[in-house]
């Protein structure tokens, strides 16, 4: 019996006139729209590819260890399309750099300043504002409509119990609805993957698969939030209007006054603070360089020729040192950079301090938005897209931990910092054969031997030239940010969950009201 | 006759569940509205003089020497505005700061504001509530205006009397708009009255005549909604279609439309990007250095000591001014590009009567984007003044070279520029134009204007067709 009401229910939806508006307005969107957003994508991939080709090219220029200094960038997100959440506000590079935390870009909004007038369009506006409203339009009358019409008097009056009739209305109204969310879905996939940029990984399928799910189950909620107030109301008229006024509370007025709320209740670390924090500990480190650097004034009063040269970032190398100076240099590294570090260390807390009062905030809001399931859905999806907040917060830990890598890295290749090769091209014996000869031209004594002594250095000089070469990078740890997929699935998990659990109180409170409607 | 429809009308909705709703709901977002800007506002604005007087007295700390004066990097802070209360303009996510010295001024930067990991679109203004949330009720009050009337079989005895159907429509007409203004005037009032029992915001005079302007347009906003419904209405037979009809219409114009442009335009133009600006920045200074021989002999020399007779210091004053103008002029380029950029995209987004309000509202208000912009321009010229300032004081001194260039290391240690202390008081200090009402007018006319027109032919729309209508 379950099934014929559902499959009259299907029929009657499916001729509907708000039915085909809905659905052909969502798929005429999606295939307008999908090959845009992809277009999209593939110009982010593309600029994406450019900076890291260039970098890794600059990268490979470096002559000396010291000259490491990088910027890694965060891959677009494949599944952007669907949903774009974060994407386009922040940048997501970061410079690595040995002394420094690393310098994060994403929290910076990179390009045009004045673009944040504009709102940012996605695939899952199409769902969370059409589809929504096609479910709510579908339900509102799937109850008081048949009172009016006097059929439901009718079915009643069969020997069919309240229940069987509330399944099979809900079975219908989610096979109606699934089919249009099933369309959008197959299209925009194949748009998507009809550009020769875009490749989906096994991780992705899966993503893909749970995004199809969310959309289902929101579709689900917001058709049941229909039937509610069909069963509470005894005019259609009256339900269609419950219904829309809750839908402009789910999707307008929720997510931007939680915005609000939780910038008023946990409001963001003041920048002065931080300021001041930074510069009161860029004073200690100074102050102990300074200490440092007097330690070791006397080394470098002997030194004689030094001579640099630039390689990549900007950064310097030492072409020519004399072995005093070399010396000199090499002490001062191994004591200076493993205090820089402590700091940078120091710095990266203040920084994390003052990330977190982002995050927090972001999260008090997301709390605050669970009241409606239309920022739940949104942002199960952005989680699932890797568009999320989640996926900035994997990419800066990974970030961090590639900077680790990498200092790890330079400190085993230059013995704690101390071998010359940390800085420069010529080694150590080298510079003490240079010495020796340097010091024999200039303290030579008569005009002949001053003579020879300097033919014989510019004779060593031609045999020895200080050539840069570049570094043997075979073993540096390269930085590839992965998307760590069960992250995201755990993150959305509680969504997920809570749109069931929302689906389940609904049809609960559904079929409250249904056994206590009166039909006549 | 039309009086008695407008009086039936008006009732009507009144004791409707619709109305109680929809008043419910703008009222207290318009009472959260006027909540939030006070606290909101209070902040900013202590932020705002707080920065404003550090700036000042940093600017104190350096009029020991003319020369520092020159040099020194002031930060002009925006200042909020209170009419931020109706339309806020997004100003939250546009830049805020502008540094500026006596040769030039710093691209606007975003400094330290809203979180970047909420989303932009956060903030609850009048023109959120009104371009919305009232216009979706706008829909919901008149969708069966016409077809719900024909279905309750209302509307055929009104017509069986000898009343003419456009007099019948422009009652319907004059009930919605009747019945629209109460929650809007309502939520205006409460909102106005948080704000000002908060002590904390003072609006002066030309600003309520501004606020008064501003209910006028979302009036004219709202009744292109009203319109809409009841031509959809007069085109249908149920009001089931209708509803659907119009909330599909509702969606494209007030969510879809203004969130397309930017995608679009995205895809099809490139950004000017901060790496381009470099690239020609550098370009520029190589072009200028590697002509150094234009300004003069021996411009180039970059030797720190005067005696030297490589220097040439007048050269060398040219070489740099040449270098520091081509930078502005590259960077206001860049600066207007970006500019012109945003305003294409919401241009093409115009299409929709949500953005033409939203627009029309920041013109009137004296806030967003064209404020900003405007503002960098002030700074800009500012910062030109500030340059003849210390041009005038340093003739007076017999001993400074008068050089005024952009090279610090020059007017410190060869006196290019006086080293005389100035007088704090005389020199010129910015102070932000505020928009008059007639510049605001002058900028929102031509979307009033289209709001306007939209509702003339919205309104012929409905006109026709409601003769047309079959109300069997």
């Amino acid at each position: 019996m379950i099934w014929k009401i559902a499959k009259k229910e299907f029929l009657l939806n499916i001729m509907t006139f708000k039915f085909a508006v809905g659905a052909v307005a969502c798929i005429v969107l999606t295939a307008v729209f999908m090959p845009i957003l992809a277009a999209d994508y593939q110009q982010r991939l593309e600029l994406y590819n450019r900076n890291v080709a260039k970098n890794e090219a600059e990268l490979r220029e470096a002559v000396v260890y010291r000259n490491i200094r990088h910027t890694v960038y965060r891959p677009p997100a494949v599944l952007s399309a669907f949903s774009s959440g974060l994407e386009k506000q922040l940048a997501g590079s970061a410079q690595i750099e040995l002394e420094k935390v690393p310098e994060l870009s994403v929290t910076q909004r990179g390009g045009n300043p004045y673009l944040p007038i504009l709102a940012v369009f996605d695939q899952s506006l199409i769902f969370k504002i059409i589809i929504s409203i096609l479910a709510l339009l579908v339900a509102y009358d799937v109850v008081s409509g048949e009172r009016e019409q006097g059929t439901l008097k009718l079915m009643l009056s069969d020997p069919i119990a309240r229940h069987q009739v509330l399944l099979g209305k809900f079975a219908a109204g989610l096979v109606t609805l699934g089919v249009p969310v099933l369309i959008i879905y197959i299209v925009g996939l194949v748009v998507l993957l009809s550009y020769p940029m875009v490749a989906l990984s096994g991780s992705d399928w899966i993503r893909i698969g749970l995004m199809f799910f969310a959309s289902l189950a929101f579709t689900a909620v917001m058709y049941q939030f229909g039937l509610l107030f069909s069963s509470l109301a005894r005019r259609s008229a009256i339900s269609m209007v419950l219904g829309l006024f809750v839908w402009i509370i789910f999707a307008i007025v929720i997510p931007n006054v939680s915005f609000h709320l939780a910038t008023q209740l946990r409001p963001l670390e003041s920048p002065e603070q931080r300021d001041g924090l930074l510069t009161s500990l860029e004073e200690d480190l100074n102050s102990e360089l300074r200490t440092e650097m007097g330690n070791l004034k006397e080394y470098f009063s002997k030194a004689i020729v030094t001579s640099d040269e630039t390689d990549a970032f900007g950064g310097y190398y030492a072409k020519r040192r004399d072995i005093y100076w070399l010396n000199a240099e090499r002490k001062l590294n191994a004591a200076t950079i493993p205090v820089k570090l402590r700091y940078a260390d120091k710095f990266l807390s203040i920084e994390q301090s003052n990330l977190n009062s982002f995050f927090a905030q972001k999260d008090l809001a997301r709390s605050l938005c669970y009241l409606s399931p239309i920022s739940t859905y949104e942002n199960v999806m952005a989680i699932l897209a890797g568009t999320g907040l989640t996926s900035f917060r994997d990419f800066i830990d990974q970030v961090r931990a590639h900077r680790n890598q990498v200092v790890e890295y330079i400190r085993s290749e230059t013995d704690n910092f101390s071998s010359a090769s940390f800085f420069a091209v010529c080694s150590e014996a080298e510079s003490a054969e240079y010495t020796k000869l340097y010091v024999q031209a200039k303290e030579a004594e008569d005009e002949q031997a001053k003579a020879r002594a300097e033919q014989a250095l510019k004779e060593w000089e031609r045999e020895n030239p200080a050539e840069a070469v570049p570094l043997d990078l075979r073993d540096f740890p390269w930085f590839r940010y992965r998307p760590s997929s069960s992250a995201y699935l755990r993150k959305a998990l509680p969504d997920l969950a809570a749109l069931f659990i929302t689906n389940v109180v609904l049809f609960g409170m559904c079929f409250a009201a249904f056994g206590r409607y009166d039909v006549r | 006759m039309i009086r008695q429809i407008v009086y039936k009308e008006v009732l009507e909705n009144l004791l409707s569940l619709r109305f109680v709703l929809a008043v419910l709901l703008t009222v207290s977002l318009f009472a959260i509205c006027g909540y939030v800007f006070v606290n909101g506002y209070g902040e900013q604005s202590k932020d705002f003089w707080k920065k404003t007087n550090e700036n000042l007295s940093a600017l104190r700390e350096e009029t020991d020497q003319l020369y520092k004066v020159a040099f020194f990097k002031q930060g002009i802070y925006r200042k909020p505005k209170p009419l931020g209360l109706c339309a806020e303009g997004f100003e939250q996510s546009l830049p805020n700061l502008f540094k500026v010295n006596a040769f030039t001024a710093e691209l606007p930067a975003t400094k330290g504001q809203a979180n970047f990991a909420l989303p932009h679109f956060s903030h609850v203004d009048w023109v959120l509530i009104i371009s919305l949330i009232m216009s979706f009720a706008a829909l919901v009050l008149t969708y069966d205006n016409i077809c719900g009337e024909k279905e309750d079989g209302t509307l055929r005895q009104t017509m069986a009397n000898t009343i003419p159907r456009h007099k019948v429509l422009t009652g319907k007409y004059a009930g919605a708009m009747i019945t629209l203004a109460i929650p809007l005037i309502m939520g205006m009032l409460v909102s106005l009255i948080i704000v000002i029992s908060s002590g904390g915001v003072v609006i002066g005079g030309g600003e309520w005549l501004k606020i008064l302007m501003l209910a006028l347009v979302s009036l004219l906003y709202l009744s292109v909604f009203v319109l809409l419904g009841i031509f959809v209405s007069s085109r249908t037979s149920h009001p089931a279609n209708a509803m659907a009809i119009l909330l599909f219409l509702w969606v494209v114009t007030v969510i879809l439309v203004p969130s397309f442009s930017r995608i679009i335009f995205d895809v099809v133009y490139e950004e000017p990007t901060e790496q381009e600006l470099q690239r020609r920045l550098d370009e520029a200074r190589e072009e200028i250095w590697n002509n150094h021989d234009r300004y003069g002999r021996n411009a180039g020399s970059m030797s720190n000591n005067l005696s030297d007779p490589i220097n040439n210091p007048p050269a060398r004053a040219r070489l740099q001014n040449a270098t520091m103008d081509a930078t502005n002029q590259l960077q206001q380029e860049h600066h207007n590009r970006c500019f012109q950029q945003a305003l294409a995209r919401r241009n093409f987004a115009s299409l929709s009567p949500a953005v033409i309000y939203q627009r029309a509202c920041e013109a009137i208000a004296g806030t967003g984007i064209n404020r900003c912009a405007e503002l960098y321009e002030q700074v800009g010229r500012y910062g030109a003044d500030l340059k003849e300032f210390i041009r005038s004081r340093d003739s007076e001194d017999p001993v400074s070279l008068h050089l005024i260039g952009p090279e610090r290391n020059m007017a410190y240690s060869w006196r290019a520029i006086s080293h005389n202390p100035v007088d704090f008081d005389i020199i010129p200090k910015f102070r932000e134009r505020p928009i008059t009402l007639r510049q605001s007018l002058k900028l929102a006319v031509w979307d009033i204007g289209l709001l306007a027109l939209i509702n003339l032919c919205l309104f012929a729309a409905a006109f026709v067709s409601f003769l047309k209508y079959d109300v069997r």
